[in-house]
């Protein structure tokens, strides 16, 4: 009977949850094995032992919470991120490149109108092929900002780089108004060179003016030089002389002294 | 009088969060226990024991009561457990409890025992504690529901999806193993205290 089924039963018996017909198959094996006896008697003692490990309880106090509170709104605090610094400055960067590249973006009542280049607001639609562009989108061409796809941006930019090309290459297709821009421009052209003109001769005369003052200070400050360099030429010859005469003194007196010997 | 567990879970579903917070009151001490014993870690039981109740107040809905409560807590609690020892992929710390061992097991410990009767349960319990944790999973959870927790054999076949004979198996093994290692160890048991 000491095989595994009767383990599970001796086991049973040992919770004491057991069906009384195995409990009296138990009892009367126990009755007579031994071995069995001292086994059960080794678990008991197991249990026992089992008994005194107990785990200290920490004050565990849970409790479940409902979240009332709404999400707190961030504070001003939280604006001061590196991102939102990032984002600064990089609003910064574009609005100084634009304001550099004189580029302008107006919405107004006749459309949107993106108008690079230093041309004054009212000229033309374009001038020569060296002027200024303006680019002048219709409202109707525009699409409404969830539509705007980068596709579609390209193919308007395609179009206006058609449109300005055809404009540059058919004289013939340029307004009276174009005409007249350029006229003006070209006379305005005429005054910048007057202008610059005379502010090269100005410069020039100022050039002029400055070499000759530097010349002077060198050829100054040359016979300043010329004249130290003299006077100390002659306080040298002067010392010269002084111990060549010593010398010949020097040299008649030990002649004599040696005809004296 | 208190409202039994089925009143208060009633209730809970019905949104009342103080009835389930009664439950949490009623249950967390059993639960953190067999935590305890299964993974053996302090702070990872105390884990284990508040994702068992924030798991539970959310599955409330699902919870028909074809099971008691306790029963369907113990289960969520062993599957955390088992989750825990694959994730740590570890046997649980054979961990002494330290500080008030003593103290508190004067609370729990009957009139008659005496100080050296104290200090040797406490000695036993350490080494129950290493012997544990050297017991396969299977079995050391076996043992700390029938020991700790006196389910039945069916109750635990249920809860761990095996036969009766299986948990019986388990049980027995384990408990041998634990005779075996309480023998070998040099710790005077307590069934000698009591000659």
């Amino acid at each position: 009977m000491c095989n595994q089924a009767y383990k599970d039963l001796l086991v049973s018996y040992l919770y004491d949850d057991i069906n009384d017909m195995d409990r009296a198959k138990v009892e009367m094996h126990l009755r007579a094995c031994e071995e069995c006896r001292a086994e059960l008697d080794a678990l008991r003692d197991v249990r026992v032992d089992l008994g005194s490990w107990s785990p200290s309880l920490p004050d565990l106090g849970f409790r479940i919470v409902r979240d009332a509170k709404p999400a707190p709104r961030p504070s001003w605090r939280a604006w001061l991120t590196p991102a939102a610094g990032l984002a600064a400055a990089a609003t910064l960067v574009v609005a100084a490149a634009l304001s550099l590249a004189h580029i302008e973006i107006h919405n107004g009542p006749d459309g949107f109108t993106v108008r690079t280049g230093w041309s004054a607001a009212g000229s033309g639609v374009t001038t020569d092929s060296t002027g200024p562009i303006r680019r002048v989108f219709a409202r109707d061409q525009l699409l409404p900002n969830d539509q705007i796809n980068p596709a579609g941006l390209a193919g308007i930019a395609q179009r206006v780089d058609a449109l300005e090309i055809a404009l540059r290459q058919s004289p013939a297709s340029r307004s009276a108004a174009v005409l007249s821009a350029r006229a003006s421009d070209e006379e305005l052209i005429k005054r910048v060179r007057e202008l610059l003109a005379r502010s090269e001769m100005k410069q020039q005369g100022e050039l002029v003016l400055r070499i000759a003052q530097v010349v002077n200070a060198f050829d100054a400050q040359r016979k300043d030089d010329l004249a130290r360099i003299q006077a100390n030429l002659t306080n040298l010859q002067g010392t010269v002389t002084k111990e060549a005469a010593a010398h010949v003194d020097l040299v008649n007196y030990l002649t004599t002294a040696g005809k004296q010997k | 009088m208190a409202s039994t567990d089925e009143e208060l879970v009633a209730r809970s579903i019905g949104g009342d969060l103080d009835s389930f917070n009664q439950l949490v009151l009623r249950w967390e001490r059993p639960i953190y226990a067999l935590a305890y014993r299964v993974i053996g870690r302090e702070e990872d039981a105390r884990d284990v024991c508040q994702e068992t109740f924030l798991r539970a107040f959310r599955a409330l809905g699902g919870f028909k009561g074809q099971a008691k409560f306790s029963s369907w807590l113990y289960r969520i609690t062993l599957n955390l457990c088992r989750d825990w020892i694959r994730r740590e992929r570890r046997q649980p710390l054979a961990q002494t409890p330290e500080g008030v061992d003593l103290v508190e097991l004067a609370g729990e410990a009957e009139d008659t025992d005496s100080v050296e009767e104290l200090v040797a349960r406490k000695e036993i319990g350490a080494a129950v504690s290493k012997a544990m944790a050297l017991l396969p999973e299977e079995q050391r959870t076996a043992i700390v529901l029938k020991e700790y927790h006196g389910l039945t054999f069916q109750e635990i076949a249920d809860m761990l999806d095996c036969p009766l004979s299986t948990v019986k198996t388990r049980l027995y093994q384990g408990l041998t193993v634990l005779r075996r290692q309480l023998e070998r160890s040099n710790v005077t048991r307590l069934k000698d205290h009591h000659v």
